[in-house]
């Protein structure tokens, strides 16, 4: 369970939002919406420890992730706007990357299921520079199955797929919350997912 | 907290991008050798005068072949949120510079090991003086790529003065300049006492590098 | 604030230069040149002063976060560099009598000319961010890691410097100074200080307007 109590971020003394709260527990989707700028993507930052909120805490399982970094990590998949997959290396070599990075128990057969799944399976050792945004992103999302962690952060992750794709990823979001997990990310899109919480971004900024 | 599988994993996905770039690699040596040459030309192939100066080039060509190191370190995990990414999977900063820093010793400064005897024939430095500067760049390697992760974690946002970094190298490696060439044509004391002083140095350098450049990163993350 | 200070400096500077150009005795070897000294010490001073002064706002900075400290840093770093740049210049002038050349890389002379230069770069430093905040934390940790290394480039000139140089005593360090050029010499210093604290001041108080401003 993921608890932020009255988190409020400012950027050189300005109040980007204030007091905002939220409580995800297992099997729960949060969307935060809200215009450019508003700060989704600080507000995961902040979500994640990547950034310190002026006021406020954020609890996983109780525990203060501040006190807590390690373990709280060991439980959470940011996938970002960035693609982190290296230029250098092959479609496999990122995952087999991730794969050991994260000490994930995923089987070779698992992996070979969601490549074909995506239609990567012809680029399996294609290095990233030769693949299209769209596939990179798609390769970026596989991130999400391989780490087998319990919460998803995603940042705007519908922006360059195609309309398989969305599909598939709200087929795995729903898989995924069927099994426990949570999931919080940003979207302007509005996906087609049932009992999706909201969060708008606009009624805690001072803009 | 650290698992060993993601120290490996990092090492060895390091490992395989320098080595899928040697090109990179290749291009600083010949930068090294292309300044011996400019050095050759602008002093003339008087051999005389090279014995003098010769291992004071050699050094200074290794002062500013360090120069182009400096983005290799940590801009393109910056720039595309991997250096996240390797935080979140359980390594901490300082690791993942430590990690960096032995990578791109091995990559950028071990090769030297070989181009320092090739400029030594060429400028005609005898055997026991080549054997003195390999062991003060076994001792200063480590210390001027120290000194390059520093400027490399401090300058990740500058985006206006593009030189700095260099110059922020030069600076700090001056004390090792001084004492790797001092070595050559001195009494036996003075060569320990300058190798003793020398690897206090990289000791030094050793401990505050991981701290000071993942301060650096951290800060950049924080204010991208 | 700033009156008192005014007036104590215009006395310190006055009495110091009297001092200085008049009641003090020539050098028996150097003759009136050694005159020169008596800017030259006292600017010596206030440059390391001055480094010893941002060394410690940049660690209080970091450490509790203080607006202020890097304010500090900010305004006294230039300070730092022209008392440096007056040093270079001075003793530039103090050895063109004595050895014949402008410049001459004595061990002193090289680490000040190295220290103006880590001046620079601080100044540099922290321009070249757009963000203001990361430039002045990026600049503190330049100053902190620089200050270390301060003595070891210190003690490597020397180090380098004795080895080429085995025999000459340095001219611009005597081994001890008379009484009477003791004096005048702790005047214009005192006299220094002040200046390059009513300056501090001032351009701190500027720095505090202008980022308010920027707010």
């Amino acid at each position: 369970m993921l608890l932020a109590n009255n988190i409020s971020f400012y950027r050189n003394n300005n109040i980007i939002f204030k007091d905002v709260s939220l409580a995800l527990p297992p099997q729960k989707i949060i969307n935060i919406t809200g215009a450019n700028g508003i700060g989704k993507t600080t507000l995961l930052k902040i979500l994640t420890h990547v950034l310190i909120p002026k006021k406020g805490n954020i609890f996983w399982n109780g525990k203060n992730i501040k006190k807590n970094l390690f373990n709280y990590y060991k439980d959470v998949t940011f996938v970002m706007d960035k693609q982190t997959s290296n230029i250098n290396l092959s479609v496999i070599e990122n995952i087999f990357f991730w794969k050991k990075l994260f000490s994930s128990i995923i089987s070779k057969k698992e992996i070979d299921a969601i490549l074909d799944l995506l239609s990567l399976d012809n680029y399996r050792n294609t290095p990233i520079n030769y693949l299209s945004n769209g596939e990179i992103k798609k390769l970026e999302l596989t991130r999400l199955v391989i780490e087998q962690k319990k919460l998803w952060m995603l940042d705007e992750p519908y922006i360059g797929l195609d309309i398989e794709t969305i599909n598939l990823l709200n087929e795995t979001f729903i898989n995924h919350t069927k099994s426990g997990g949570m999931i919080i990310f940003s979207s302007h899109y509005v996906p087609d997912i049932p009992n999706i919480e909201n969060l708008q971004l606009e009624n805690y900024a001072q803009r | 907290m650290h698992s060993v599988n993601s120290i490996l994993a990092l090492f060895y996905r390091e490992l395989k991008i320098s080595y899928r770039n040697f090109s990179d690699i290749l291009s600083i040596l010949m930068f090294f050798l292309l300044g011996i040459l400019i050095f050759v030309f602008s002093i003339g192939p008087n051999t005389e005068i090279f014995n003098e100066i010769g291992i004071g080039v050699i050094w200074t060509l290794i002062l500013l072949s360090n120069n182009l190191s400096l983005r290799k370190f940590y801009q393109n995990d910056f720039n595309d949120g991997s250096i996240i990414l390797l935080h979140m999977s359980g390594l901490s900063y300082e690791l993942i510079v430590l990690i960096k820093i032995m990578i791109i010793w091995i990559f950028l400064q071990l090769p030297f090991f070989i181009i320092i005897p090739l400029a030594a024939i060429l400028l005609n430095i005898e055997l026991p003086n080549v054997n003195l500067i390999l062991i003060s760049f076994l001792i200063g390697s480590p210390i001027l790529t120290s000194i390059a992760s520093i400027s490399g974690s401090m300058n990740l946002l500058n985006q206006r003065n593009f030189a700095i970094g260099s110059v922020i190298i030069m600076i700090l490696s001056i004390p090792i300049i001084i004492f790797s060439v001092g070595i050559i044509n001195a009494s036996e004391e003075i060569v320990r006492a300058q190798l003793q002083i020398l690897i206090g140095i990289l000791f030094f350098f050793l401990a505050i590098t991981p701290w000071v450049s993942a301060a650096c990163i951290k800060l950049a993350i924080q204010n991208k | 604030m700033l009156t008192p200070l005014i007036i104590l400096s215009v006395i310190a500077l006055t009495t110091g230069l009297v001092f200085a150009f008049y009641l003090s005795p020539n050098d028996y070897q150097q003759g009136s040149t050694v005159r020169i000294m008596y800017v030259h010490v006292p600017s010596a001073w206030l440059a390391l002063l001055t480094f010893f002064i941002m060394t410690v706002y940049s660690i209080i900075g970091l450490a509790f976060k203080t607006p202020f400290s890097f304010i500090v840093n900010a305004a006294v770093a230039p300070i730092g560099a022209t008392f440096t740049l007056i040093c270079l210049i001075t003793g530039s002038l103090w050895g063109k009598p004595m050895w014949g050349t402008w410049w001459v890389w004595d061990a002193r002379l090289t680490s000040v000319a190295i220290l103006f230069m880590l001046y620079l770069i601080i100044i540099f430093l922290k321009n070249s961010f757009t963000n203001d905040s990361l430039g002045e934390k990026i600049t503190a940790i330049f100053i902190i890691v620089g200050s270390i290394n301060l003595p070891i480039i210190k003690f490597s000139v020397d180090w380098w410097n004795t080895l080429h140089q085995p025999a000459s005593i340095s001219k611009l360090s005597s081994p001890s100074i008379d009484p009477s050029m003791m004096r005048p010499l702790i005047i214009m210093t005192i006299a220094f200080t002040l200046i390059a604290l009513i300056i501090a001041i001032i351009r701190i108080k500027a720095e505090i307007s202008e980022r308010k401003l920027k707010n």
